[in-house]
């Protein structure tokens, strides 16, 4: 019996419990502390280097015919996901303030979001990969659309239209990577299936990597399918936001280094050139959308949609240092938009209003608050010490040199000056970097700086579970980033190298 | 104790301080002035007793990031000559403002969070002076624009505070991205980032100069972010929202000092790219005379200061790139930290005595009220504008000498620049001190208490003798140029006096400004040109994109599919007429003509 | 001696019937038994198959009668349904004329 199996469990039978009537609040912070120790002990047993790449594995055959089976187990790169769900799902359920209508149903979503994140990550068999982030958007569905905030029917079907799109394609990806499989020996699972590749079974099959990176692309709010992502958060309560931005658009990130890096590595370099030029669309025109935002939620959204330039940059250059760099800003850049979107919604909550213009000066009624804030908009910015800065660097380094798997050094310095696409785009995603600095200060300063309104000189200062809550993810971006060395070693035993 | 460790309890013990601050610091204001002050005196005698250690070139080291052999960023030190003499002057000046602000800050809000700050600032710059490679360079690269930003944020309540703050970080990050791309391009090319190892391999690239030579300009960003050199020097003036006692810190060890450093610290990988250092020599030279020019009309006693920062930091630079070795640059640093340090303290205890007022046209006659705040900014003064036998004097000199000799257009330039340096310096100290009083807070000024002049009293000294042989070869070990114009030196002395004679005669007795130049108090339009920029090309496009993002493609992605779709069904629903039996039919003959099909063939 | 043929014309014919009479009539309840004629004609000819299809020893094959009874009993639950959503129907609109019953349209 997997251990694993209990992560995802934990939160199912929590939500169970929380629908047969306990008390709803409680149970889900039991349940995700539970789920928190229990990640702290699977790290602490997880073998680094040991001989198994896949650790704490168990398969239960579902459909024996055609491969399928419910095939869970970790290596680095799974639990440092699992790690990160794990930590935002705390946080989301302790900021979360229960809502008058439906409590049960909401916190039993939040939980929900969380066990489909955790199934897709620790699953090996692509079916259930996919089956559980599937499982993951229903709950997403119903917290934008009942307890959201503003247009938030509108949003909710924009976005779970898009998403049903993109995972639609997904699975026509998924198909045909099962179909270029030779007869006999086709499964879903992964291992199995980049044994094959490795051994040169597969055939090229660019068709497949299209449909995986649009698939997944769409998920990630690639340019230019990126319009449902800053209009659902601005709508999702900042728990659903914090759990959808933080967790579950990794997602996509992960399946294209988990399937596409190690499978697949001749399509995603013939068609590099192509993602660069949608990746650059994420980092310079989205962040230059970003900047010209009014208010603090929309801000964030499109500043989410930004970062994941830098990961796409990471995946599309394909070599060690991108992609460990590229794992890195996952599990930095989820921690970083939680905090801020939890914060976002405890000033919705004081205030009422995120609009920039209505804001100011809430620092001076609020000095704990705006800390919290700075720490988080600076760790949102790559500043050394938080763990986005070591994963954007990487990201740089290896993107320079970018283009090749596992490559040596290239000869750059002994040729012609002359640049090619990777370096372009290198510099370009570096002016992300001033850009980022550009959206992320001024609506810092906008919001807690300068001279305060007479309406929001006496508003509360955080307290209590939403304090400890964004304080502790704070805390995590600072450990790690002060060593990343922690999260390398776990990434560097993942199975993408091998 | 040893060589090896004391570095990294140098180098921690303020961030250790301000992390201590950050969490007790609210519950006592003497505990946060303590902690502060404590760091910044055990690092400053540990300094001054490395200093004096036959230390070993290198010390403990770890790696921060190693993956595989590809990319390894260590965190080390590197302790030799340049470094201990930075480290020095450093943790001294930091010592003697920690100090000061006991007696500036006393009054002021925010009291822990300042002191926080001044520790991180320190731990902050400590990074850049022990870095023994770029990347490690660059984080506390990050991290002093970070402090800088707290500490100038200060006032956070004040509009024109909170602009300069994010100005300062942001304008930082412009020149900041031009630094890391260039630590890309070494290390694409090299693949070390130490800089050991990187002046050792400088020879690989005799191939292919253009690539060092980009390479080094795109580091040199770096440094014109840092060090306020033009085109990016705006944010240094508009700092001055900060304390006083930061913008004293900060102007003189703590940020602007460190593109220089790093710019000393890689000297001999720029000494092989010499269109590099032709760029770098055009930087700091033009730097260097428009700012004096616009130093030269400003109202706010501070700001001129600022503006005369920018112009000796373009000293260093074009001393850099002129003479053969970094020393003579560094010997320009080290003086300027001790008198430009003064001169801000000086200017702060202006301040608290005019009960912060900052205009130089609302104080006046000072001197007798404040006699020894007097005597403390002649000091530095003297050596701001070379005077012979101030410290000013010998390192300014120098820097002029090798750039007549290498550059002798940038050469001139900056020999013309002394002379306003003079004419700009000494006008601030006429208005300021002599004259009549010209408001009623300069009637009620007062002295400064004794913990703010005991910092201006021992900063005095070193303004003035630091530049004497006896002072410079304890920290460097500079060279004359051989060839140098026997006009130099006599047109150097008569610019200093004319200077000086002509502030006396414009401003001895002035009650308002004689001369308006609407070029000078309007810094060029350069702000302006920035500020209508920002506005107009980067909010303006910045809206355009918005715009575009909902209205092209939005409406390409999501809303041209929905009406597809939707038209597709309108098209559709003729077919649905609402009776049973239709429908029936309709699937009857479908059967029949699938049947038919299948049976005719 | 009634051949295959024979039993396959009349089921032929009854499920005709039947199809008229639900593509023709209008009244519901017709075209509800017009139904159960068509269910019916399947009835007979699977009956018919049945009979005619000896397996070994000339016992007839009894799966299609089998069948058979599944209809039968799935018929009368349909017919139980189908009486009360019409009886509904009829409450609810006062009629059992189809061309009445035209609300799902554009």
């Amino acid at each position: 019996m997997s251990p694993l199996l209990f992560l995802i469990l934990i939160p199912i039978f929590g939500a169970a419990f929380i629908l047969a009537g306990a008390n709803a609040r409680f149970t889900a912070l039991v349940a995700s502390v539970t789920n928190l120790l229990f990640l702290v002990v699977l790290l602490t047993r997880y073998e680094l280097g040991g001989e198994q790449v896949y650790q704490f594995v168990s398969s239960w055959p579902i459909v024996p015919s055609m491969g399928i089976s419910l095939t869970l187990g970790a290596d680095g790169l799974s639990l440092v996901m699992l790690a990160l769900t794990v930590l935002v799902t705390l946080a989301a359920v302790a900021v979360a303030r229960t809502p008058e209508k439906n409590p049960h149903w909401f916190y039993a979503s939040l939980l929900f979001i969380s066990a489909g994140g955790l199934g897709a990550f620790a699953s090996i068999d692509l079916f259930f990969f996919y089956m559980f982030h599937e499982l993951a958007l229903i709950p997403t569905f119903l917290l934008i659309g009942i307890w959201g905030s503003g247009d938030r029917q509108a949003a909710a079907w924009k976005a779970t239209i898009y998403l049903a799109l993109g995972s639609f394609v997904l699975l026509l990806g998924l198909i045909g990577l099962y179909l270029i499989q030779p007869d006999g020996m086709r499964t879903f699972d992964l291992r199995a299936i980049s044994g094959l590749a490795k051994a040169g079974f597969l055939p090229e099959a660019n068709w497949v990597y299209l449909l995986l990176l649009i698939g997944f692309g769409i998920l990630v709010s690639l340019f230019p399918f990126h319009t449902w992502a800053p209009q659902a958060y601005a709508s999702a309560p900042a728990p659903a936001a914090m759990l959808h931005a933080g967790v579950l658009k990794k997602f996509g990130l992960y399946g294209l280094i988990r399937i596409a890096a190690p499978i697949l590595p001749a399509s995603v370099l013939e068609f590099s050139n192509l993602l660069l030029v949608l990746l650059i669309g994420n980092i310079l025109y989205v962040g230059y959308v970003t900047i010209s935002q009014r208010k603090l939620d929309l801000m964030l959204g499109y500043s989410s949609v930004m970062h994941m330039g830098y990961i796409f940059l990471g995946f599309a250059a394909l070599n060690i240092l991108s992609l460990t760099g590229a794992c890195l800003m996952l599990f930095a850049h989820g921690l970083s938009i939680a905090a801020l979107f939890a914060l976002s919604g405890e000033i919705r909550e004081r205030t009422g209003t995120l609009d920039f213009s209505e804001l100011g000066g809430l620092a001076k009624p609020m000095p704990a608050f705006g800390l919290l804030f700075g720490f988080a908009a600076f760790a949102a910015i790559g500043l050394p010490g938080f763990v986005g800065f070591a994963g954007e660097l990487l990201v740089f380094f290896g993107s320079f040199v970018g283009g090749d798997l596992l490559m040596g050094i290239t000869e750059t310095g002994k040729e012609i000056f002359q640049l090619n696409n990777f370096q372009i785009a290198t510099i370009c995603a570096v002016w992300g970097v001033v850009i980022s600095a550009i959206y992320m200060l001024r609506a810092y300063r906008r919001v807690f700086f300068g001279p305060v309104a007479d309406r929001w000189a006496a508003l509360p200062e955080i307290s209590g579970a939403p304090r400890i809550a964004v304080a502790a993810l704070i805390v995590v971006m600072l450990v790690t980033g002060f060593f990343p060395g922690l999260l390398i070693k776990l990434i560097e035993s993942a199975s993408i190298w091998s | 104790m040893s060589t090896l460790t004391v570095p990294w309890i140098i180098l921690f013990t303020p961030l250790a301080a301000a992390a201590a601050i950050l969490f007790v610091g609210k519950f006592s204001k003497p505990l946060s002035a303590g902690l502060a002050i404590g760091a910044a005196a055990t690092s400053c005698v540990l300094s001054w007793w490395l200093f004096f250690q036959e230390a070993p070139a290198t010390s403990l080291q770890f790696h921060w990031i190693q993956i595989t052999d590809l990319l390894q960023i260590p965190i080390g030190m590197v302790i030799d000559g340049l470094s201990k003499a930075m480290l020095v002057i450093v943790t001294t000046i930091a010592t003697i403002v920690f100090t000061y602000s006991l007696g500036y800050m006393k009054t002021e809000e925010g009291y822990w969070r300042y002191f926080a700050g001044l520790a991180l600032f320190l731990f902050s710059m400590l990074g850049i002076v022990l870095a023994d490679n770029f990347l490690m360079m660059f984080i506390f690269w990050e991290l002093v624009g970070l402090s800088s930003y707290i500490l100038i944020g200060h006032y956070f309540k004040k509009d024109s505070a909170a602009d300069a703050a994010k100005q300062a970080f942001i304008v930082n990050r412009v020149g900041d991205f031009g630094f890391l791309l260039g630590i890309l391009f070494l290390w694409a090319a090299t693949g070390t980032l130490m800089f050991g190892e990187l002046i050792g391999r400088v020879g690989d690239f005799t191939l292919n100069p253009i690539y060092l030579t980009v390479a080094c300009i795109l580091i040199f960003c770096g440094t014109v972010g840092k060090s306020a050199q033009m085109p990016l020097h705006v944010w240094l003036p508009n700092s001055m929202e900060g304390p006083t006692p930061v913008s004293s810190l900060l102007h003189a060890a703590t940020m602007v000092a460190a593109g220089v450093y790093m710019l000393a610290r890689i000297f001999p990988i720029l000494e092989a790219a010499p269109h590099a250092l032709d760029v770098i020599a055009w930087i700091g030279g033009i730097t260097c005379f428009a700012a004096a020019l616009m130093a030269t009309q400003q109202d706010d006693i501070k700001r001129i200061l600022a503006y005369s920062t920018i112009s000796q930091l373009g000293y260093m630079v074009l001393g850099i790139a002129s003479a053969p070795t970094a020393e003579v640059s560094m010997f320009h640093l080290f003086t300027h930290a001790c008198f430009k340090c003064l001169l801000f303290l000086c200017a702060g205890s202006v301040i608290v005595g005019m009960h912060h007022e900052q205009g130089i046209w609302k104080m006046g006659a000072l001197k007798n009220k404040m006699p020894f705040t007097f005597l403390a900014t002649v000091a530095g003064a003297l050596a701001l504008s070379g005077c012979p036998g101030a410290s000013g004097y010998f390192s300014k000199d120098l820097i002029i000498a090798w750039a007549v000799v290498e550059h002798p257009f940038l050469g001139w330039l900056s020999v013309v620049t002394a002379g306003l340096t003079a004419f700009y310096t000494f006008r601030l100290v006429f208005v300021v001190f002599l004259g009549k009083p010209r408001d009623e807070a300069a009637k009620h000024a007062h002295e400064s208490p004794l913990v703010m002049l005991v910092p201006l009293g021992l900063l005095s000294i070193p303004a003035i003798i630091a530049g004497y042989p006896f002072v410079e070869h304890i920290f460097f070990h500079t060279t004359e140029p051989e060839h140098v114009p026997h006009l130099l030196h006599p047109v150097l002395w008569a610019l200093f006096a004319g200077g000086t004679g002509l502030a006396w005669l414009l401003y001895g007795n002035a009650d308002k400004d004689p001369v308006r130049i609407p070029l000078f108090a309007n810094r060029l339009y350069i702000d302006d040109v920035y500020g209508w920029a920002v506005k107009n090309v980067q909010d303006g496009g910045a809206a355009v994109l918005s715009w575009a993002d909902r209205w092209v493609v939005d409406l390409l992605v999501v809303q041209v599919p929905s009406k597809l779709a939707w038209a597709c069904g309108f098209v559709l629903r003729f077919l649905q007429i609402g009776n049973i039996q239709a429908y029936a039919f309709f699937f009857g003959a479908g059967v029949v003509g699938i049947l038919y099909l299948l049976i005719s063939r | 001696m009634p051949t295959l043929a024979n039993y396959l014309i009349v089921s032929g014919l009854l499920f005709s019937i039947g199809m008229a009479g639900v593509l023709l009539r209008r009244n519901i309840l017709i075209i509800f038994m017009g139904l159960e004629l068509m269910l019916n004609a399947a009835n007979l000819s699977l009956v018919a198959f049945s009979r005619f299809h000896l397996v070994q020893g000339g016992i007839p094959g009894y799966n299609a009668q089998v069948f058979v009874f599944f209809i039968i009993t799935v018929a009368a639950a349909e017919v139980a349904v189908g009486l009360a959503i019409i009886v509904a129907l009829y409450r609810a609109r006062q009629t059992t004329h189809v061309e009445d019953l035209d609300t799902l349209k554009f």
